[in-house]
């Protein structure tokens, strides 16, 4: 067995002969094979390496396997990695993500089982529902942590203003909210989620089909830095990979499988994001799709995942940042008219804080008609100024409105007791 | 002696540029050429040189006469060369001795009785004359008081040319050192915010522009107190300092404004041009090269456009360049020209074309929308704090029953607020809060943490407020804090800082 020294990029307690056969296996073997995939659940990573290595493999583990056994070299791998600042995360590892990953193991134990039964054979170019042998990551976001409280945010490359502001809305909101957004690295809907994300101070997860030391589009490599210091960086393929069209498709199933739901913010009819779906409802997991103009070619393909077209949804029509945290966030989030997201929360507690001043504000406040700051004070006996500093954590909270002839209790709250 | 060399100066915008005149007097037919792109108002000083000499007891030389301005590629344009080619004439037909010529810079237009006469801008001609290392400048009686204003060089106003050719010819002491009049400084206690009764939200709002150079806009019906309280905005800025007050005069003595009661401008001017200003009166403009308009007369103080969406849109749109980089450029036949023009813009605007409001209004709601909308996206984007003014409906009940705050008291908490301001963007190009981009208070050292930005965030969610204006509440938010002597803004701050922002989204939000 090769030469792995020292601590190596993955020190969690992992077997360096286990991490070493896994860096191997990600090396030589294409993401999401079902052989390779079976073979090493089978006999272990460290065995079957050495069964790839001597030939003795299943003649089907071999082949797959064939094209890169020549030139794979882990420690090769394993060093770029360190000098990349990336470590390999693998199932032995104290950080692999269990619980996201546990609807892939299932769809992909079922899907072992019919190969095995040679009902279909074939291995599936958009991508099998099989877990990842291993995971190159880089970033301080815990790994272990990812799907439970996280959502997927993709789209085209290609997308409108629309869907870009769309990305960008929902993103922020979300990670305002405590999401932890998970997305691909492309221009267009990707990179607006990722930015939006980063702009309110939240976590995202950034799972590429490339090698993490080559930011695929280059043109996003700063998006790519930007992510690496907040949240994480994710790929499957070891560093140096060239991103390939099948990677996406395969990578696509990692998108769904560590978001709690997964969100289309819009797509073309034969889009990429329609794979992502496929991947999302055979892990079980909620699908949502953005609705769109109905003459807009960009949102043709969420309109037909809201249908249910092609046995593809159908997909939970979401109209805002709360639709959506109902669906992925903790019950109860986002329910009541999207007035009681997490910030709207905070302004209540903010609101009690206040309570003295801000109970004699709304005590000067008229119930029809509409009155200015000094009045207001001079009614509820505070100064005016406090009434400006006060009024608009009422008009949040929803207990005032206002017009530009000034401030008056909210007629919602006027027919409700709150 | 057939040649002599005098000094004068020449100005672009303010920016000054030493002249060397030469005057060449030698044998051939009689006449006077001159080199050096004199424009026509150069060269008709031919007769007012001549009319003036003769009338001094002084002989116009009967030879042949050439006069260079140099350097010979630049553009002289004015009467404000009449006396340095007049004094160099002189000395090169040997009237008067050369001595005292070398490191003197003549300002003055002649008149035909032999008058010397003020001219525009002697302030920052001064100013390039006194860098550029003369020892002396003369000028006329009537520039005496504005050129008094620069220290370290000595100034001397005289009256006639025969006064100075009985000086130059030793016949008589020198004229007189200019001195400045002894006016007291401007005191206006006129306009004094305890004046004004209620409206404590747009008092408010005017305190936090001038703390953190926030740009305003008020909106109200007509009578509600909008140009009384723009009017009382410029006492609550801290008076200029040395630099500001002398950039400041310049650019009023460019423009003419100083001639009578000149005086170092410490208080920051307010200019209110009216709502059918062109274009050239509101940038600057005019023919050859452009005279400062508005804004650069508003350098460092107060621009107050009343009834602002009256304007035409052309001049409202000549406003970005300048917001933008506190400079203005005019492009024109006679060359470029840059005057300051760093202002707060304060705009005023009824809520709709009727001007009045609540039931009386009779505007259908388009047109009071698209009045609003005449205020340009771009426009409105610079500008931070946005109050409603009513008239004060029950100002017999609140009158006097509260202590009113004074200009001067608001004005110190003002400077104390712009001096954390300054402290805290020590190192960096911004000087108040207005100046930093809403991405540098996003991310990094001045990010602020979830729990303070709360109302913010939920306003951003719920749609009152659009990400544009997020990045001004952020901004407004510090000023508060500064107001507040809070070293980092509160909830209690960026609500308030709310409170200057959203409102009537439907016309606002952007």
């Amino acid at each position: 067995m090769g030469g792995l020294t020292g601590t190596g990029p993955a020190a969690d307690g992992v077997d360096p002969q286990v991490l070493w056969a896994r860096a191997y296996l990600s090396r030589v073997s294409e993401p999401a094979n079902i052989p390779v995939w079976g073979f090493v659940g089978d006999v272990g990573p460290v065995e079957a390496v050495e069964a790839i290595r001597t030939g003795i493999a299943p003649r089907e583990v071999l082949d797959a396997t064939a094209a890169r056994r020549p030139t794979a070299d882990p420690d090769a791998d394993l060093d770029a990695a360190e000098r990349a600042g990336l470590r390999l995360v693998v199932p032995e590892s104290a950080d692999w993500p269990h619980f996201a990953m546990a609807a892939l193991e299932y769809a992909g134990a079922e899907r072992l089982a019919a190969y095995r039964a040679g009902g279909d054979g074939r291995h599936r170019e958009s991508g099998e529902p099989i877990p990842p042998l291993a995971l190159w990551a880089r970033g301080p976001l815990e790994l272990a942590s990812l799907g439970v409280r996280s959502v997927g945010i993709v789209g085209s490359r290609a997308a409108t203003a629309y869907g870009e502001q769309v990305s960008s809305e929902f993103a922020f909101a979300l990670a305002s909210a405590g999401v932890v957004v998970v997305s691909g690295g492309a221009y267009g809907i990707d990179a607006a989620a990722h930015r939006a994300a980063l702009t309110a101070g939240g976590e995202t997860v950034l799972v590429s089909a490339g090698g993490l030391d080559r930011p695929y589009p280059p043109g996003n490599a700063t998006l790519f830095a930007r992510v690496a210091e907040i949240g994480l960086l994710l790929s499957e393929s070891p560093p140096g990979c060239a991103p390939q069209r099948h990677r996406f498709l395969t990578r696509n199933r990692l998108i769904a499988a560590l978001s709690t739901g997964t969100v289309i913010v819009e797509a073309a009819k034969r889009s990429g994001a329609r794979n992502t779906a496929a991947h999302c409802l055979a892990l079980q997991r909620p699908l949502m799709a953005v609705p769109g103009p109905i003459v807009s070619p960009m949102s043709m393909g969420c309109h037909g995942l809201i249908r249910g077209d092609g046995g593809l949804g159908p997909a939970l029509l979401v109209g805002s940042a709360a639709d959506v945290l109902a669906v992925v966030g903790g019950a109860g989030e986002g329910l009541s008219d999207g007035a009681d997201t997490g910030t709207v929360a905070d302004v209540r507690a903010e609101l009690d804080d206040l309570d003295p001043i801000a109970r004699r504000v709304y005590e000067g406040l008229g119930a029809r008609r509409f009155a200015r700051p000094d009045e207001i004070g001079a009614r509820g006996g505070v100064s005016p100024l406090e009434v400006i500093r006060a009024l608009p954590l009422l008009e949040l909270a929803g207990l005032v409105e206002s017009s530009d002839a000034g401030f008056r209790i909210a007629r919602r709250t006027r027919t409700r007791s709150t | 002696m057939a040649l002599a060399t005098t000094l004068g100066v020449t100005l672009t915008g303010v920016q000054g540029q030493t002249v060397e005149i030469q005057a060449d007097v030698a044998a051939g037919v009689p006449g006077l050429s001159f080199t050096g792109l004199a424009d026509t108002s150069v060269v008709e000083s031919r007769d007012r040189m001549r009319a003036a000499m003769g009338n001094s007891g002084v002989e116009w030389p009967n030879r042949k006469v050439t006069l260079a301005l140099l350097p010979a590629d630049v553009r002289k344009v004015g009467s404000r060369f009449d006396l340095a080619m007049a004094v160099a004439v002189l000395a090169a037909a040997e009237e008067i001795p050369p001595v005292e010529l070398a490191d003197t810079v003549w300002l003055a237009e002649l008149g035909l009785d032999g008058r010397l006469r003020p001219i525009r801008g002697v302030l920052p001609a001064i100013v390039t004359a006194r860098r550029t290392g003369a020892r002396r400048v003369v000028v006329a009686q009537g520039n005496a008081a504005e050129a008094a204003l620069i220290p370290d060089i000595e100034v001397r106003a005289a009256g006639t040319l025969r006064e100075l050719v009985a000086w130059l010819r030793n016949e008589d002491g020198p004229p007189p050192l200019a001195c400045s009049t002894d006016e007291p400084p401007e005191l206006d206690g006129s306009a004094d915010l305890a004046d004004v009764a209620g409206q404590t939200e747009a008092k408010r709002a005017l305190e936090v522009a001038a703390a953190g150079g926030h740009h305003l806009y008020l909106v109200g019906p007509p009578g509600a107190g909008k140009t009384m309280l723009a009017e009382r905005l410029p006492g609550l800025l801290p008076p200029l300092d040395d630099d500001a007050a002398l950039e400041v005069t310049a650019v009023h003595s460019v423009a003419g404004r100083l001639l009578d009661r000149a005086r170092l401008i410490r208080r920051p001017p307010l200019q209110a041009p009216h709502h059918t200003a062109t274009v050239p009166a509101l940038v600057g403009g005019g023919t050859n090269l452009a005279r400062p308009g508005a804004i650069s007369l508003a350098h460092q103080g107060i621009l107050f456009l009343d009834e602002a969406p009256e304007f035409r849109p052309a001049a409202l749109e000549a406003l970005r360049q300048p917001l933008e980089s506190g400079l203005v450029v005019l492009h024109r036949g006679g060359g470029v020209v840059s005057y300051p023009a760093r202002f707060l813009l304060v705009l005023a605007a009824n809520p709709c074309p009727c001007g009045s409001r609540g039931r009386d209004c009779t505007c259908a709601p388009q047109a009071r929308r698209r009045y609003q909308q005449r205020l340009s996206g771009p426009l409105l984007d610079r500008v931070d704090v946005r109050v409603q003014v009513e008239p004060v409906p029950h100002a017999d009940l609140l009158g006097d029953a509260l202590r009113r705050e004074s200009t001067a008291e608001i004005a110190e908490r003002v400077r104390q607020a712009r001096r954390a301001a300054t402290e805290r963007w020590a190192g960096t190009t911004w000087r108040v809060n207005a100046d930093v981009p809403g991405a540098k208070l996003r991310a990094g050292p001045w990010a602020l943490p979830r729990r303070v930005l709360a109302p913010a965030q939920a306003s951003l969610e719920q749609g009152r407020l659009s990400a544009r204006g997020f990045d001004r509440v952020l901004r407004l938010a510090w000023t508060v804090a500064d107001l507040n002597g809070h070293t980092v803004p509160e909830p209690g701050d960026v609500a308030e800082a709310l409170y200057f922002r959203t409102g009537q989204v439907e016309s606002w939000a952007a």
